[in-house]
């Protein structure tokens, strides 16, 4: 399904990614890990060409993303993609949110996208607040709309960037149990997170970045089992033992 | 003291001052404010492209016509827009334009210049996020500014942009040296008429003032309500 070669990224002089190659098939579940700065949000923004990249190359369902021939817009319409930041439209309501996208570039009716969008909603648990406005809800209710609204394109993959690290700690789980959910029904995922417990629970591989590299990509069970690189087995023991 | 001052000629003079007067002022600031920031938001996309070339055509615009006193601009418009008008349209002569609609083009002109300024900082204080996600949804360009960007932007800038309103609608004065019938230049033509100086263009700058201010009193209650908002 994803498929990424070679990549290699600068900004300027500084080299962020060094020759990755990896790749996530269909209803594969990949969890992304590594320290901070290791590459692994940017390498993640390349896949939907947030970030373009200057070597290597990356498929998308056989779609070349970095070809300047390709249609970008209508590739990224396939791909879910959910930030960090939420990343709402503070200035729309929940259901505007949720129909922009289906409306504008799935050229879906008012109604149908309204219909869409709602049913998900209801799915993340969040009907009650479909007329509020982003800044009304808290990060974990917003970060389930912003999974909603990455659903209502019926993508064939989702890119998570992250989407636990701005939450408070209470809100973390409300949003990881949507994730499961979604792993369980056999989404393709690709998810940069530090949440071991969800990478144990269903990733079927885990990647560990360390400084623009891909140091180790191996099976969730000899990952969290016996890593083969020190510097992963060094990051595990930090974040696993607290 | 006021014994050699003669007020009733304001008086006499209002429906002349307000009805022509104050119409084409209040008319000129709500055309060039309209079509200033229009221009102005598209000069402001231009000089954030990333294309360098579009991104200097609209810095060297802006840069233009900041450096230049809005009177010469108004006088080089004057005289010149009936030529330009002429060449576009392929007529043999300069066709009359009039100085309304000079005018009116002139501020266009000039302000977009300053609107674009303001709505580049506001395109830039939304943040990198909000356009990744409207990409992210398979919007292009055009879709991601329209829906996501720009009406954040405008909506932070609101306050912002109707000062600068508060100025093109002093700047609009300036049109007495095209002998347009503004505010000021009916004010003039009273005061020359009957030789009542001083009368008159104290009043013009007491209704200037009011106005002038009135406005900047609300633009500040809208600028509390935005920033609760926010």
């Amino acid at each position: 399904m994803i498929s990424i070669q070679n990549i290699s990224k600068w900004y300027g002089s500084f080299q962020v990614l060094t020759d990755c190659t990896t790749s996530v098939a269909k209803g594969e579940v990949v969890v992304v890990c590594g320290p901070s700065g290791s590459g692994k949000s940017t390498l993640i923004k390349c896949v939907n060409a947030l970030e373009p990249f200057q070597k290597g190359t990356i498929t998308v369902d056989g779609i070349s993303v970095g070809d300047p021939k390709t249609d970008l817009p209508r590739l990224r319409a396939r791909i879910g993609m959910v930030f960090q930041n939420f990343e709402l439209f503070p200035h729309m309501s929940v259901t505007d949110n949720l129909t922009l996208g289906q409306v504008k570039v799935l050229d879906r009716g008012q109604d149908e996208a309204r219909q869409r969008g709602l049913k998900l909603l209801e799915r993340v648990g969040l009907l009650a607040h479909k007329d509020k406005y982003p800044g009304q809800l808290s990060g974990g209710q917003q970060q389930r709309v912003a999974i909603a609204r990455a659903l209502s394109m019926d993508p064939i993959a989702m890119l998570f960037d992250e989407p636990t690290s701005a939450l408070d700690p209470e809100m973390i789980n409300e949003v990881l149990d949507v994730m499961v959910d979604l792993a369980k029904e056999g989404m393709t995922m690709m998810v940069v997170t530090h949440e071991m417990g969800f990478a144990r629970k269903v990733a079927h591989r885990v990647i560990f970045m360390d400084a623009g590299r891909i140091v180790e990509d191996a099976k969730k069970d000899e990952f969290f089992g016996t890593p083969r690189s020190e510097r992963a087995q060094q990051f595990l023991s930090k974040i696993l033992h607290h | 003291m006021f014994a050699g001052y003669d007020f009733d000629v304001i008086e006499r003079s209002l429906g002349y001052l307000f009805r022509e007067g104050m119409v084409f002022t209040l008319t000129l600031t709500a055309l060039a404010m309209t079509g200033g920031i229009i221009f102005g938001t598209l000069l402001a996309m231009m000089r954030l492209s990333s294309m360098k070339a579009v991104s200097a055509i609209a810095g060297g615009y802006v840069n233009l016509m900041r450096s230049i006193p809005l009177v010469l601009v108004i006088f080089w418009f004057f005289f010149l827009v009936p030529y330009i008008g002429a060449w576009i349209i392929g007529a043999a002569r300069p066709i009359a334009v009039g100085a309304f609609w000079s005018a009116v083009i002139t501020f266009t002109m000039f302000e977009a210049a300053y609107y674009c300024e303001i709505m580049r900082a506001g395109i830039q204080s939304i943040p990198r996020g909000q356009v990744w996600s409207g990409y992210a949804l398979g919007l292009n360009y055009w879709q991601s500014m329209g829906y996501i960007v720009l009406p954040q932007a405008f909506r932070n800038m609101i306050p912002v942009l109707l000062t600068q309103t508060i100025i093109l609608f002093q700047d609009t004065s300036l049109v007495y040296v095209i002998s347009a019938t503004d505010f000021l230049g009916a004010a003039a033509k009273v005061a020359n008429r009957d030789y009542r100086l001083v009368e008159m263009y104290t009043f013009v700058a007491a209704v200037y003032f009011v106005v002038s201010y009135s406005l900047s009193l609300l633009v500040k209650r809208l600028q509390d309500r935005i920033a609760i908002i926010r």
